[in-house]
């Protein structure tokens, strides 16, 4: 194995580019995971979306007259549940924001007090409204990080007034942080105002009162079916539907859209390590080839060590050792090489590559497995032979 | 446990390639008590390499029997068979057959290796067999870093570095010059007469058969002649001459 060391580097090369591949692809694919694992976790947890309408229901009330429709007071019952952390009603749009000259359409988005709790926004600068705001219908927003800059570069925003469709809004807040939100939105352009203050001033509604959805969080640590079932209850009794009646409403479960998710990141995380496993099978292959020419090259030397006393075992063992020898080191190298490759795409800064501990072990194992794999067949050949013809062999 | 070491009745071997029968040993007997020194000779295809492998265990017998130490070789495992070669024969080649890569030592001390010992302990022995052959210096280098004789000396304690009764030595001045030949002869005389250890030496040189006490001499697989070297060499001289 020594003697000839370019030709074990280059079976070891096949290795090296397997394992590197496993170990890459299954980091890339648990980073993956985690990222949105991550990302979900920042959406908010347990939490529910009621919108008006269910299938049937939206054709039956339509026919006889009526909108399907959840209203300010709805979502104030649910807030009172005591199986819900939160609910609060939303009314959102786009809208043109101006100040000065400084103009834009972003969406606004009319809520009550009780969302900054359910989303966990807070206020970087300033305050948000109070209930007693949005009572008064008072033109108040909050705006986040990105607008403030815009609209206010370098300037203090708060007290300042913002004109959304040509009315007046004060600036009372500046939303901390960044990043996605449940309805694709980032958090820095958000514009929050009082869902009174939209009704009134931005958003047309059929009757004063009706919201676009609700958002509601369950108690953490509780059970997400049984908030469903009394939010589905308290709507039902609310909206007076007959028992035999479907319900004019939908429950949505953030956390059956994570479950997706999840599932089709471990999908993808499979689907590539499935990939890295090819190319390691292919190296193994290389292994098999090499060791059975290393069998041929030493037969004379297989017969000298059988002439003074190897077993047929300790033959096999021999080979089977200097594959698995092969792979393992050709592993190390590869985790080496896959941590530089994860280093480097950490570095760029658009995806954390974490190479974890699990990783490095599945992939050292089933690179020692190959070996093994791979070995077998020539080191048994190889221990079959007998010692007479090996000691005949020139 | 009788005083034979090698005793092989009616024994003969087949080649078999295809359908092809070759006979090359035609019911060969032979008997060698404890402590003899026997040199077979034969022309090549006279069957004589054929022998030597069946009594190295390298190669089974078609027909006859063959007790070895007292043991019938001819029902053992390949497992068995390994761990007869390991303990009971040591084996010196016409070409050494040392393994290239390793060093002197480590040569040396492999039959205990697969005997089980511990490397330490191995690796003591080797360095003990090798000072008995005056070669203790070189047990850090490389087989390719000595001479011919050198690394028949080498091959030698390794033969013994297990203490085995038996020692086959298949042409083994056959690569070396005359005084190198003179040496490795003399030292296998020693081990026969010091230490007592049966030697079973194949050639085809009357000069190195000379060194044994007893002569068997092979024609066409069958044997030509047993009775003691002097005799048999002057019978052979009287023929050609």
């Amino acid at each position: 194995m020594m003697a000839n060391r370019l030709r074990t580097l280059l079976t070891m090369l096949g290795i090296i580019i397997g394992i590197t591949s496993v170990v890459l692809l299954l980091a890339v694919g648990d980073s993956m995971k985690r990222f949105i694992a991550k990302e979900l976790e920042q959406l908010g947890t347990n939490m529910l979306f009621i919108s008006p309408g269910g299938d049937r229901a939206q054709q039956q009330r339509m026919r006889s007259g009526a909108q399907p429709a959840l209203t300010i007071r709805d979502a104030a019952a649910l807030d009172q549940l005591p199986s819900l952390a939160g609910a609060a009603p939303v009314l959102q749009g786009g809208f043109n924001l101006a100040v000065g000259n400084e103009n834009a359409t972003k969406t606004v988005h009319g809520v009550t007090p009780a969302m900054f709790k359910i989303r966990g926004w807070k206020v970087d600068k300033g305050s948000a409204f109070s209930d007693a705001d949005v009572r008064a219908a008072a033109r108040m927003v909050v705006i986040g990080r990105k607008i403030a800059d815009q609209f206010f570069y370098k300037q203090d925003p708060l007290g300042k007034y913002i004109r959304i469709e040509n009315v007046s809004f004060q600036v009372v807040g500046v939303l901390y942080g960044e990043g996605k939100q449940v309805d694709g939105g980032d958090l820095s352009e958000y514009v929050i105002v009082p869902i009174t203050a939209a009704s009134a001033n931005l958003v047309k509604v059929q009757f004063p009162g009706n919201v676009h959805y609700v958002v509601a969080q369950g108690k953490s640590g509780g059970n997400l079916q049984d908030a469903i079932q009394d939010i589905n209850e308290t709507l039902r009794d609310r909206h007076h539907i007959k028992i035999d009646q479907p319900d004019d409403f939908r429950i949505d479960n953030l956390a059956s859209f994570a479950e997706t998710a999840q599932k089709i990141s471990a999908g993808i995380a499979l689907l590539l390590g499935l990939i890295g496993a090819i190319s390691l099978v292919v190296g193994g292959i290389g292994i098999m080839n090499i060791m059975l020419v290393s069998v041929t090259e030493r037969t004379r030397e297989i017969g000298i060590r059988m002439a003074i006393g190897a077993k047929p075992r300790d033959v096999l063992l021999q080979f089977l050792t200097e594959a698995v020898v092969i792979c393992f080191v050709g592993g190390i190298f590869g985790i080496l090489l896959a941590s530089g490759a994860a280093a480097g795409i950490t570095a760029t800064g658009k995806f954390d590559v974490i190479i974890t501990l699990r990783a490095v072990i599945v992939a050292c194992g089933f690179s020692s497995l190959v070996g093994v794999f791979f070995g077998f067949y020539p080191a048994r050949r190889a221990s079959r032979l007998l010692p007479v013809d090996c000691l005949r062999y020139e | 446990m009788s005083g034979l070491l090698i005793d092989i009745q009616q024994v003969t071997k087949s080649y078999f390639s295809g359908s092809v029968e070759t006979q090359v040993l035609f019911g060969v007997d032979l008997a060698v008590p404890r402590g003899d020194f026997l040199a077979v000779m034969g022309q090549s295809g006279s069957g004589k390499s054929t022998l030597m492998n069946i009594f190295g265990c390298l190669d089974q017998a078609t027909g006859g029997s063959y007790f070895l130490n007292g043991v019938d070789t001819l029902t053992l495992s390949r497992n068995e068979l390994a761990s007869i070669r390991n303990r009971t024969i040591g084996f010196v080649f016409q070409s050494f057959n040392l393994i290239k890569r390793m060093s002197v030592a480590e040569n040396v001390a492999l039959p205990l290796i697969y005997a089980g010992v511990s490397r330490a302990r191995a690796h003591a022995k080797a360095l003990l067999e090798l000072e008995r052959v005056g070669l203790k210096d070189m047990a850090k280098r490389t087989p390719n870093q000595l001479s011919g004789g050198q690394q028949q000396r080498v091959a030698i304690a390794r033969a013994l570095v297990g203490d085995p009764p038996l020692i086959l030595a298949d042409e083994p001045t056959g690569n070396l010059d005359t005084q190198t030949s003179v040496e490795i002869m003399r030292s296998f005389q020693q081990l026969n007469q010091e230490r007592g250890i049966t030697i079973l030496l194949v050639t085809h040189e009357p000069d190195i058969a000379a060194y044994a006490k007893r002569l068997v001499r092979l024609k066409d697989g069958r044997v030509l002649y047993d009775g003691p070297s002097a005799e048999g060499l002057q019978q052979m001289n009287a023929i050609t001459v």
